[in-house]
């Protein structure tokens, strides 16, 4: 069955900055269908007070991957759709795919070696062999 | 603003500090992180006995020790919380049970001893916890060590299991026991799994119990005889009827793996079978067990 891999999203900002304007807009309208939509997700809200570094928004996987996106003069919907986004992913590292392709199995008739379409010693008809 | 100094310093108290538990990081909420696990995993939990389930000794016994330390009164702040090992009894068996039913439903030709090294394989303290692990069940669970030690998680998932066994009935954990284990078979070949001493011997019993004659090895193809690194591959013949052929490095090696190739064959698990069915069981069957039973 498929268990979705984000475990939690933690929405860090301060309720002064300019800059986190979407992201308290996000948590005044969307926010709570975000958590309805999507209830095997845990959403921690958690503004700090003060000048404080930039609004994030953390997200922590099965695996123990922790990603963090800045979401600083982001609208409310881009940062829906930033969620919706991260709450699809799995946790494993964004690194380049080195083939686009990747089968489990390779070959399907047995994969050839010097050993095929060579009849065996055991039929090889010789002058003195006969077949029983 | 910071100084430079105080900046490094900081970073790196902050990389040098012991792992710590998820639950004592800010930004944790257990009702909330509980549930998020009953939908995760698609399941209708009762969470009283999901929260029991999570609950281990050691995490009780430590908790009744820093209470004496404190010094407080047993009576007042008694610790209400019942332990996960009737859970996860009961969870052990009814795992066992159902997977060997699977094995003797798929695989009807398997032995005894093959099914039963299948399932132990499965209930295996190294697999179990790595599950859990994916499952964050190690976050969840309340327990004295960190990070938790793998016979610790293989509980509480057992556990995790006996309390789903409460809440929803056999059917749905026999789906869901099903849909967690059974992929960690693929790509697993028979023979890694149950440990043959002499495939001979065995592949000669069973070809007598199915009043075969006896397997007559003979060489079919070889390849660099006189070299370091010689390849020959062993035919068994039943009534000069070809039953298996398997390679190996020197004669006793091929005739081995031959006599492997031919139980895998027999006993059906070779590489080419059906994979495994996890369509929904159909209602029809809930009434046949019925009748059944009745």
């Amino acid at each position: 069955r498929y268990v979705r891999q984000l475990q939690r999203l933690q929405l860090l900002f301060s309720p002064t900055a300019a800059d986190a304007r979407g992201a308290r807009q996000f948590v005044e309208e969307a926010a709570q269908d975000f958590a309805r939509q999507h209830p095997d997700v845990v959403l921690y809200v958690s503004p700090r007070a003060g000048p404080g570094p930039a609004p994030v928004l953390r997200a922590e996987y099965l695996n123990g991957t922790v990603r963090e996106e800045l979401i600083a003069s982001k609208t409310s919907e881009e940062i829906v759709q930033l969620a919706t986004k991260l709450a699809n992913q799995s946790g494993l590292d964004i690194i380049r795919i080195r083939k686009p392709f990747h089968t489990d199995n390779p070959s399907i008739q047995g994969q050839w070696h010097p050993l095929t379409n060579k009849p065996s010693i055991l039929t090889i008809q010789g002058p003195r062999l006969q077949h029983q | 603003e910071k100084k430079r100094w105080l900046r490094a310093y900081l970073e790196l108290q902050r990389l040098q500090a012991p792992p710590q538990r998820r639950s004592e990081k800010p930004n944790w909420d257990y009702h909330a992180e509980i549930q998020a696990f009953s939908h995760r995993v698609q399941e209708n939990f009762s969470l009283d006995l999901l929260k029991t389930a999570f609950v281990n000794r050691c995490y009780i016994e430590s908790e009744e020790a820093r209470r004496r330390q404190l010094g407080l009164d047993k009576d007042a702040v008694a610790l209400q919380l019942q332990d996960n090992s009737e859970l996860a009894e009961r969870g052990l068996r009814f795992a066992r049970a159902y997977l060997a039913r699977c094995f003797e439903g798929a695989y009807p030709e398997l032995p005894a001893k093959g099914v039963e090294a299948l399932v132990n394989f499965l209930t295996s303290q190294e697999l179990v916890s790595y599950v859990a692990q994916n499952l964050s069940i190690q976050d969840l669970t309340l327990c004295r060590d960190f990070p938790a030690p793998p016979d610790v998680l293989q509980k509480t998932f057992l556990a995790v299991i006996g309390a789903l066994l409460d809440s929803s009935g056999p059917e749905r954990t026999g789906i869901f026991v099903r849909d967690f284990f059974i992929p960690q078979l693929i790509g697993k070949d028979l023979f890694e799994i149950w440990e043959v001493v002499n495939p001979m011997g065995l592949l000669v019993e069973e070809l007598t119990k199915r009043k075969i004659s006896a397997p007559e090895p003979r060489i079919t193809r070889q390849l660099g005889v006189s070299t370091v690194l010689p390849v020959y591959f062993v035919g068994l013949y039943c009534d000069k009827k070809i039953l298996a052929e398997g390679p190996g490095e020197t004669l006793l090696a091929a005739e081995e793996e031959a006599a492997r190739v031919a139980l895998r064959k027999l006993y059906g698990y070779t590489e080419n079978r059906r994979p495994w069915d996890y369509s929904k069981p159909k209602e029809g069957l809930a009434a046949e067990k019925a009748i059944s039973s009745n």
